[in-house]
């Protein structure tokens, strides 16, 4: 392969997007398949790249932008297994739409961004110069405010929400770009090594984490996740919000973290990543609970998964790398496939109200036996992927402060008893009358779910697959000949403690079913736990949204701003009026008409003149 | 000889040809239209032309006549210089103008006084390629007061009472301001006893000069405490507004700073500290005022006072990267604020309102224009892969390595605001509940008009590489060392 061939996965999707833009309306089929036939590709081209990068590195160089921003795009490890797992997903996603979307309307701008966005993800996982990056990264604010928006009219605001958070978060994130070039003395990513973490130094590592964390979900970045879950079509939330965004946020997180500064554990900048991480994962997950919306429900989740990648890196352990790493591969698989069978659901029963939902189960077993496999790993049910990756995780924070730990463990509870509300209320119990008729889903639909649950499967049970071979390597010798693999667990007391948890969480649920009678009441009484109750409450009424809160205070400060202009204004509509009128007015007065008035003044100004002439002399 | 006459040609060809305008207008409208975007095209050619010895490396095409006024010991000479840097400000001027003209076609068709409206936009232009070219402080003043009497008359186009008054502060505040700069500018004589930039380059001005020649700048290019006029100004036709903050009025005050304090003089190291913070504020305070304001024409222009701030940012901190940043910003915030306001232009003569809370759900009824306003606000946000993303992350990494993180906080604050307003203002307007029934999409001229100025928008975004390579040569002729 030759180096100019990396251009390919970058410029095909893109062209491909614009001819989508130029089919006429009506060849709806010919749109669709140009986005499959276009990820096919991208996904083949992707593989035969990843087997190159497995044995080394290939590096293109074009010069772009001038002062050091040339076009330079990097295949190597790292960069060839994310984009391996994007291209795998956006075939996915499209295969699934190809199905899904049928017959709906705006297919023309949800096919052009799906390809846009593959193409900029792409550019922005094997850039090697970091303002490139930052070009391909910022311009997926275009393709995320588009493909909010062909969910119409009602998407509207929440595709402005959108791009008014990650829109914050990428200005950050310039800025720490613009510190991190200054500090590192190139643009290059390969020269910017392991930069010292002093104040600028710190300053420029928060900026760039913000804007990762903030591209992966988290809090307090992620309050247009669960509005977008219930505007935006379906597939838009399988495709970046629960996959590639993660992928691209986590990627970002673990090199500059690794990569351009040091992060030592301990550390305050370590603490600081780890706190987020537990915030994210225990308000959202008690968010998640509480939700009567499949597709919410999962949006929550989607944003709590993102804090045990967040704790796992921040810990700066190597297994708790290495965990985090495995968590954002096999969360980018449960959650676009338990996002996947929400839109089977939703195509199937024509609503994701859990409320009108239940019983789907018989009627739809490929679709719920993929939930089971999906929901089983975002629990920590061993032998899935989530269970490893989640243990690593464990163990790292437990290593790290015994409060990191508990918060993950909580985080673990709560997750497995919202699934189990979930599943039982949308598949098992009665079925109601409006879903008489609900049929599975067509084959475009199931394979992509049926293809996501295997991964879960494999990645789990042989889990040396992808550690041994896409994560691991990417630590190198940090590694210290640790191998993390393996199908029994690592440490089998905090195993244990999970599969406890995980019990305890069934018996929790048993005992809600049982006092409400319906899957959907199973956590009822945490709801309405005293103390809770009033937060959640709250938190619905939205007096926790940090977009909400911020747009308050700009609104404030704004205004103040605001009143300073019009000061300035008034100096020049009032002050520079009145005075020019009252000196006037006052010359005027002084003109009388009385003759004997001005020639005294004649007179005045003689003598003036005569003392001035003499002081000269 | 042929170079020198280009060089003439580019400044008087539209000065001059303005005034034919009118009698050309009495003959036919069309040959009159017609003719005027000539006027304005003749100079992009000749700028374009006057770009190839910079671009090959040879000497700048340049002009000097002397004449002496029969005062003893005064003599004046006028001079024109097409180096990189005029080169660059008058391509983005003629360009622009020229897009501009031609949208008003279009646009001022609906009005009376087309014959004055021509003569003005033509001769505003023609001032432009005077201050532009012009190496001699006293002609490029010259060519400064022209443009304020045409800008004078054309912000008071529709003579409505306070559109008069509006007209009046604006000439008031930028004159003003000029006639303190000339003030500077004596200063200047004074120590080195000619007015010709070339003869006195390198000359290390005193503080209270360049604070003189600094309100002129300021006052004309609309920054904070001389920018109200600006937003005022919105009163006049759209297409003016779009000339004076894209294309022509407020670029002045740039492009003679730069010509100024980068190129020509020295000052103290000081006004590399104190123009960015002022900078700062303007842009701040200016993005606040944009969220609160509700007229669509008011919002764009505070717009403009916000991102001049990032252009003077650019180019008072004295590095390669930031000057460069500045630079581009000219071009890339010309290109998409004029695509705005012509945007802006077609919703007020469509749906007769410019309020936006009286504005709603347009993008149904004019799709044109909804996206094309979008593309140039997130140009104007810097959002990739448009043209404004370039200069913004030049703006701010040249502010950061030139040791001023906080200064670049501020403004990544501006731009947070710069966000929230042209989204405020683009959802208000296109999005929501339709208000205004049977708003009809702009004529198709003026849609041909917005629609370059996106696709020029994505087009510098992407090939940043050919206008990134001529500020570059730009930057090392005027060889910037610091």
């Amino acid at each position: 392969m030759s180096d100019w061939m990396l251009l390919l996965p970058v410029i095909a999707p893109a062209v491909l997007a614009g001819i989508i833009f130029l089919v006429p309306k009506r060849l709806d089929l010919v749109k669709s398949t140009i986005a499959l036939v276009g990820t096919t590709l991208n996904l083949i081209f992707s593989i035969f790249a990843f087997s190159i990068a497995m044995s080394g590195s290939l590096v293109f160089t074009m010069a772009w932008g001038g002062f050091g921003i040339d076009l330079s795009l990097k295949l190597y490890q790292f960069s060839g297994f994310i984009m391996l797992a994007v291209s795998g997903f956006a075939f996915l996603i499209a295969l699934y739409s190809m199905s899904f979307m049928r017959k709906k309307e705006s297919q023309k701008p949800y096919y052009a961004y799906l390809l846009l966005t593959v193409s900029l993800v792409t550019g922005a996982v094997l850039a090697n110069n970091l303002i490139v990056m930052l070009f391909f990264w910022e311009a997926l604010l275009v393709t995320l405010f588009g493909m909010i928006m062909t969910g119409g009219k009602k998407a509207f605001p929440t595709a402005v929400k959108a791009l008014v958070i990650s829109g914050v978060a990428d200005l950050c994130l310039m800025l720490g770009v613009g510190l991190t070039v200054y500090l590192a003395g190139s643009s290059s990513m390969d020269q910017i090594q392991h930069l010292n973490t002093d104040a600028l130094g710190a300053f420029a590592f928060i900026m760039i984490m913000i804007g990762a964390i903030a591209k992966a979900g988290s809090m307090p970045f992620h309050s247009w996740i669960p509005d977008a879950a219930v505007d935006a079509p379906l597939p838009f939330m399988a495709f970046l919000p629960a996959s590639l965004e993660k992928l691209l946020g986590i990627y970002l997180l673990a090199r500059v973290s690794l990569d351009f500064y040091t992060i030592t554990p301990g550390s305050w900048l370590s603490t600081i990543m780890m706190t987020i991480g537990v915030v994210t994962i225990i308000f959202a997950v008690l968010m998640a609970l509480i939700q009567k919306d499949y597709k919410r429900l999962l949006s929550y989740h989607a944003i709590s998964q993102v804090g045990y990648m967040i704790l796992g890196i921040g810990t700066a352990l190597p297994i708790g790398i290495v965990g985090g790493l495995f968590h954002m591969i096999n969360h980018a698989m449960y959650k676009s496939g338990l996002f996947l069978t929400a839109g089977s659901v939703e195509r199937a029963a024509g609503t994701t109200d859990l409320k009108q939902l239940g019983g789907l189960g018989a009627r739809m077993p490929v679709t719920f036996i993929c939930f089971i496999i999906t929901a089983a790993a975002i629990s920590g049910v061993p032998p899935f992927n989530g269970f490893y990756s989640k243990e690593l995780v464990f163990e790292a924070a437990r290593e790290s402060g015994m409060i990191f730990y508990i918060v993950a463990l909580l985080g673990a509870f709560f997750t497995a008893a919202s699934f189990l509300k979930l599943g039982h209320a949308a598949f098992l119990g009665k079925r109601s009358e409006n879903n008489a008729g609900v049929k599975e889903s067509k084959l475009p639909m199931t394979i992509p779910m049926v293809v996501i649950a295997a991964g879960c499967l494999l990645f789990g049970v042989y889990n040396q697959l992808p550690l041994q071979n896409l994560i691991q390597p990417i630590l190198g010798d940090a590694m210290h000949g640790h191998d993390f693999a393996g199908f029994l667990p690592h440490n089998w007391l905090l195993a244990g403690i999970s599969v406890g948890v995980l019990l305890f969480a069934l018996l929790n649920h048993l005992f809600g079913v049982k006092r409400t009678g319906s899957g959907l009441g199973a956590v009822d009484h945490i709801h309405h736990a005293p103390g809770l109750h009033t937060m959640y409450n709250l938190a619905e009424k939205r007096y926790f949204d940090p977009y909400d809160i911020g747009l308050v205070l700009v609104k404030g400060i704004s205004l103040v701003l605001y009143r300073i202009d019009r000061g300035i204004d008034w100096v020049y509509e009032v002050l520079a009026v009145k005075t020019a009128d009252g000196i006037s007015r006052g010359i005027r007065m002084a003109h009388t008409g009385n003759q004997s008035l001005y020639i005294l003044w004649s007179f005045v100004g003689v003598i003036l003149i005569a003392i001035l002439m003499v002081s000269k002399m | 000889m042929i170079e020198q006459l280009i060089l003439l040609l580019i400044v008087f060809v539209p000065v001059v040809g303005a005034f034919l305008l009118p009698a050309l207008g009495m003959l036919s409208t069309k040959l009159r239209n017609v003719f005027a975007l000539l006027l304005v095209v003749f100079p992009l050619a000749g700028a374009i032309f006057a770009a190839l010895p910079i671009l090959s490396g040879s000497a700048p095409y340049s002009l000097k006549l002397d004449f002496s006024l029969g005062i003893p010991g005064f003599h004046l000479s006028f001079g024109l210089l097409a180096d990189g840097l005029a080169v660059f400000m008058a391509i983005v001027s003629t360009l622009v103008g020229a897009i501009i003209v031609f949208y008003s076609w279009g646009y001022i068709s609906h009005y009376e006084k087309q014959n004055e409206y021509y003569l003005m936009v033509v001769l505003f232009i023609g001032s432009m390629m005077g201050i532009v070219f012009s190496t001699n402080l006293i002609f490029l003043y010259l060519f400064w007061e022209i443009s304020a009497i045409a800008c004078w008359r054309l912000i008071g186009f529709f003579r409505k009472k306070h559109h008069v008054l509006r007209a009046d502060k604006a000439f008031l505040v930028t004159v003003f301001g000029a006639l303190v700069m000339l003030i500077g500018f004596i200063m200047v004589y004074a120590q080195t006893g000619t007015f010709d930039l070339t003869e006195m380059k390198g000359t290390l001005l005193p503080n209270l000069a360049v604070l003189l020649i600094l309100f002129g700048i300021f006052s004309k290019s609309a920054t904070l405490p001389f920018h109200t006029w600006l937003p005022d100004a919105g009163v006049a036709p759209s297409p003016v507004t779009s000339l004076l903050h894209a294309a022509v009025l407020v670029k002045i005050g740039v492009y003679v700073f730069a010509r100024l304090f980068i190129v020509n003089f020295h000052a103290d190291v000081i006004w590399s500290t104190i123009v960015p913070v002022v900078a700062a504020v303007s842009a701040l305070v200016a993005a606040g005022a944009a969220l609160v304001e509700t007229d669509l024409k008011r919002i764009i222009a505070y717009s403009t006072v916000s991102q001049i701030g990032f252009i003077f940012l650019g180019l008072a901190t004295g590095n390669r990267l930031a000057l460069a940043g500045g630079l581009l910003y000219i071009l890339m915030h010309g290109i998409a604020k004029g695509g705005l306001f012509l945007c802006a232009g077609i919703v007020e003569q469509n749906a007769k309102s410019k309020n936006i809370t009286e504005l709603g759900g347009l993008a149904a009824a004019m799709p044109v224009t909804a996206v094309t306003f979008i593309i140039c606000s997130f140009s104007v946000m810097g959002i990739p892969p448009l043209g404004g993303f370039w200069s913004k992350y030049m703006v701010i990494g040249g502010a950061v390595s030139a040791g001023q993180p906080w200064i670049a906080l501020v403004f990544i604050a501006g731009a947070i605001l710069t966000i929230l307003y042209l989204l405020r203002a683009f959802t208000s307007v296109f999005l929501g509940q339709v208000k205004i029934a049977d708003v009809r999409e702009g004529s198709p001229v003026m849609l041909i008009s917005v629609v370059i100025l996106a696709a020029l928008s994505v087009l510098a975004g992407i090939f940043i590489n050919f206008p990134s390579d001529f500020v570059n040569t730009i930057i090392s002729q005027i060889g910037v060392v610091q």
